[in-house]
């Protein structure tokens, strides 16, 4: 359906109610002029029938002794113009009007033809009237002139005032009604579509309860709209829990500040802030209280920062604040303390007593950073490198300090490209056991061997792998490849050949590690397979470590104490978990030659003979140092004097030459 | 909403086909015993379903009036009416017979006939007639009949109603031409038949229902239905003229019941006429061809 303008529909709806009201006056008119025929007609009839009876009864051959009636009838008569009356020979006997040579007989209708004329335009009726002479007839013809002007104030003139106040009237209802029209539906229904459109001024209260209806709804759609508007704002703005700017915000005023403080020629600062241990608090406190935490830690670096300074949180327990208007370090450094200081006050959050520090770095425009990202990225590097110096401090991001860091990205990508490429290999040192001389087990150790840059040593990625998480993959990879070497021994001479793997402290840290270590372990003897824990798996140590060794213990592993007698308090971990080997660390083998070492050696065997563990030397580089551990009993060593760890196919050769030949 | 257009416009149509009822018919009649059938059907409501209404009238020559001026659409009348109008305007016809005249047209006069004859030359007797009517066949014949001089009488021409309050028994000799029921109140005065129509052969008064050809043209069904009415009418009267006298005697100036059955007999009931009158009546009056049968 083809849409119209309202002005054209307007026109249109007036227009037909013009034609409706033109009907309506037409066949009223029509119905007035039936009417008025119809009473014309009587009212001729009657006044000729009258004249006629008195003409029957009183003209005798003298007319003179009536015209005087005849010209009260004709005078009081308004319908009647004019009466001509002739003798029964034509003549003119009487006539009513000065002008008697107008009254023509020949326009006259006899009046029993009343009915078939058109009585508003006949002029004039005839009648006979007779009279007798004795019983003579005598005809005489009467003729009625209407009157012109009566018949016109009966019709004509009525119509003309008729139709010239409905005409008025019509123009008047039309204007009125167009004026209504406008008023009451068409500029309100402009202005809804303004007001719908722009929204720019909310339109006035309409008159029409359904247009006011409709304003109603837009104003409230409006209102609801803007609300939302202003929620999806601060949503897209805003950070829900802190109320502070979220990253993108933080993002977009940094660039915006960057390409300022760029033209002005100016610095500002940018800090990042990282709560310390807050995953501790979370796990140990709830993620409520973490977030109240957050919360009051978002008061105070916003009551603390000035007013013109940016604060927003980016991630969990992750602050930036950005510091606009610094001249010299030293204003940063107030600032940091000052929140330093704030935080690390020990705070009441639902009746708990909590205390919390945080970790900052600190990235200046334009010297560490051009924009945001580079900032962002310099000044959490700067806060990693506060919390690796102990935490609960700051540090100003520097050139070695980003060097460093793009070291370790840099073995972080090639560690990555390692694993997918599989340039990770294991090499295996063999354990011999002394009495026989004979290699009974032997430690897997991963080795690096890159295309570019050669075979490169564990402790140059350990520590990165450990810090960025990567162990955890690397771990898994290290059992898969152990569990392969298993299999490849079973049904061979080796078969019974037990394999040493060493578990991160990182890797306790995998909710998956008993899943994983089930699965991929699932088709082997485990008894073949040796988890080497060092102390560091201690060090901190919680309820959950402990729940791990004691499921690893049970799925059927051994355990290793690895490099036992250089922690805190190795006795005790000998007590409260079931170990099947204790491992001399190197630096006691290396001190064989004082007495002291000797004495700490012997020492240690004894222990494990009492406690029914196996032990196994480290480091035994020399012959003598072999000798004095079978002296005192050592069950078995590793170390360079035998062998060096080796890749799988030498190691082969080994087994095949020291036990086989 | 459609369909409750459709219906509105429905009862419109149906409303607007409702109205289309036939137009009022008037008739002219004046106080004629002849014209008995009419009123009664008139009382009886017979007349009102066929939506004719009559128009009393006091003479014959104002009901001719009436219809001369459209003011009626029929009117009863005798071939005198009759021969006027179709002087006039020749296209009146009548359509239903009434009666014939048999003693119902009368002269009354305040002297026996041989005393009129017997007056002095000198004296002139006055001759009350509606000149305009049967009453001037009437005393024409009468004159021919009784031999009287036409040059002794004075003829005054009044409607029956004038006639009868200005009339007295002591006045000069005089003539009245009239007929049932106004010769009632005229005999209370005094006045005696001294002719009538039973006497004068010679005269044959015929009434009759007229009416215009176009007007009978466009109600020809209507006039059938009336033509049955005053049949039926004619009927009861003959029936029961006492249940009939009751109904009528208001037109016919209020007459007894004993005047009423007298005026009765002075016609004859015509409605049905006989090969020979029909033949008569067109030979000698008018043409019979439009009668309703």
């Amino acid at each position: 359906m083809k849409s119209i303008s309202i002005k054209l529909y307007a026109i249109t709806i007036v227009g037909l109610i013009a034609i409706a009201l033109s009907i309506v006056f037409y066949s009223f008119h029509a119905t007035s002029k039936a009417n008025v025929e119809e009473l014309l007609k009587i009212n001729i009839q009657t006044s000729v029938l009258n004249l006629k009876h008195y003409l029957d009864k009183n003209l005798k051959h003298n007319i003179n002794e009536i015209k005087s009636h005849l010209d009260t009838v004709n005078s009081i008569n308004a319908l009647i113009a004019n009466i001509r009356v002739d003798d029964n020979k034509n003549k003119m006997i009487y006539h009513s009007s000065r002008k008697a040579t107008l009254l023509k007989p020949s326009n006259c209708v006899k009046i029993f033809k009343l009915q078939e004329v058109n009585v508003l335009q006949t002029e004039c009726y005839s009648v006979r009237t007779k009279i007798y002479d004795e019983l003579t007839p005598h005809y005489f013809t009467t003729y009625v002139f209407i009157s012109q002007k009566y018949l016109d104030s009966l019709l004509h003139n009525q119509t003309k005032k008729l139709f010239i106040e409905y005409l008025i009237t019509l123009l008047i209802l039309l204007f009125l009604t167009w004026i209504i029209f406008s008023k009451t539906i068409k500029k309100p229904l402009e202005k809804l579509r303004q007001f719908a459109y722009y929204e720019n001024r909310p339109a006035d209260k309409f008159f029409i309860k359904e247009i006011e209806s409709i304003r109603y709804s837009l104003e409230m759609t409006f209102k609801r709209l803007h609300q939302e508007q202003r929620e999806l704002y601060n949503l897209s703005t805003r950070d829900q829990l802190s109320g502070l700017y979220n990253k993108r915000t933080l993002i977009e005023k940094t660039d915006w500040l960057s390409v300022e403080k760029h033209r002005r020629g100016e610095k500002f600062a940018v800090v990042f802030i990282d709560i310390d241990n807050f995953k501790t608090l979370n796990d140990s406190m709830g993620h409520n209280l973490g977030d109240k935490v957050l919360h009051e830690v978002a008061q105070i670096l916003v009551t603390t920062v000035g007013k013109n300074d940016i604060v927003a949180r980016i991630g969990g327990d992750e602050f930036v604040i950005v510091l606009p208007t610094v001249t010299y370090d030293i204003d940063i450094i107030n600032t940091l303390e000052k929140i330093k200081t704030k935080i690390q006050n020990p705070s009441i959050l639902s009746s708990i007593k909590y205390s919390i520090t945080a970790s900052m770095g600190v990235a200046l425009f334009p010297k560490d950073g051009k924009n945001s990202n580079e900032l962002l990225k310099n000044a959490d590097i700067a806060m990693y490198k506060s919390k690796e110096l102990g935490k609960n401090n700051y540090h100003f991001f520097t050139e070695s300090l980003n060097q460093e860091i793009q070291h370790k990205v840099n073995v972080q990508n090639m560690l990555t490209e390692a694993l997918e490429h599989n340039f990770f290999e294991l090499h295996y040192q063999p354990k011999l056991t002394i009495v026989t001389n004979k290699v009974s087990a032997c430690e897997a150790l991963i080795r690096l061997r890159h295309p570019k840059h050669g075979l490169i040593a564990p402790n140059k990625f350990i520590t990165i792998a450990e810090e960025n998480g990567f162990i955890i993959k690397l771990g898994y990879w290290i059992i898969e490849q152990s569990v392969k070497q298993i299999k490849a021994w079973r049904h061979t001479a080796y078969e019974n050949i037990r394999i040493s793997i060493n578990l991160s402290v990182k890797q306790f840290e995998d909710p998956y590690l008993i899943k994983e270590l089930d699965r991929l372990t699932k088709d082997i003897d485990r008894s073949l397979l040796d988890i080497e824990l060092t102390e560091s798996v201690f060090v901190n140590t919680n309820q959950n470590h402990y729940r791990i060794i004691h499921d690893i213990k049970s799925l059927g592993f051994t355990l290793s104490l690895d490099d036992f007698g250089t922690g805190y308090s190795s006795l005790s971990y000998l007590k409260n978990i079931s170990f099947d080997t204790i491992k001399i660390d190197k630096a006691f083998i290396d001190d064989l030659n004082s007495d002291n070492g000797k004495a700490f050696v012997t020492m240690i065997v004894q222990i494990a003979k009492t406690l029914h563990l196996e032990v196994v030397a480290e480091g035994v580089e020399t012959h003598e140092q072999e000798e004095f551990l079978r002296l005192v009993e050592c069950q078995s060593y590793q170390g360079y004097y035998c062998s060096k760890p080796l890749c799988i196919q030498e190691f082969n050769k080994l087994l095949h030459s020291r036990n086989y030949l | 909403m459609q369909k409750k257009l459709l219906l509105l416009i429905f009862i419109l149509f149906f409303y607007g086909c409702s109205k289309n009822q036939k137009e009022e018919l008037l008739l002219s009649t004046n106080s004629w015993i002849g014209y008995s059938p009419l009123f009664y059907a008139k009382e009886m409501g017979y007349l009102d379903e066929l939506n004719i209404e009559l128009i009393p009238t006091v003479s014959l020559g104002e009901s001719l009036n009436l219809f001369l001026v459209s003011k009626a659409d029929m009117l009863t009348g005798t071939q005198h009416e009759y021969n006027l109008l179709h002087q006039e305007m020749h296209s009146v016809v009548p359509i239903v017979l009434f009666d014939r005249s048999d003693g119902g047209d009368m002269i009354l006069s305040n002297r026996t006939l041989q005393e009129l004859k017997n007056l002095h030359k000198s004296q002139k007797i006055d001759v009350y007639l509606e000149v305009d009517s049967v009453n001037k066949e009437m005393i024409e014949h009468f004159i021919k009949h009784s031999h009287l001089s036409k040059k002794s009488m004075h003829f005054i021409n009044k409607d029956q109603a004038q006639i009868q309050n200005i009339i007295s028994k002591d006045e000069n000799p005089t003539i009245i031409v009239t007929y049932a029921p106004y010769n009632v109140l005229l005999e209370k005065k005094g006045f005696i038949p001294i002719a009538s129509t039973k006497d004068i052969n010679t005269l044959l008064v015929i009434d009759a229902l007229f009416t215009s050809k176009k007007t009978l043209q466009q109600n020809k069904k209507r006039f059938e239905n009336l033509k049955r009415v005053i049949d039926n009418s004619i009927h009861e009267i003959q029936k029961d003229p006492h249940e009939a006298y009751k109904r009528v005697s208001k037109y016919l100036n209020e007459i007894s019941y004993e005047e009423f059955e007298i005026s009765l007999q002075t016609i004859k009931w015509i409605n049905k006429p006989s090969e020979e009158l029909l033949r008569k009546i067109n030979t000698s009056i008018y043409s019979t061809q439009s009668l309703i049968k």
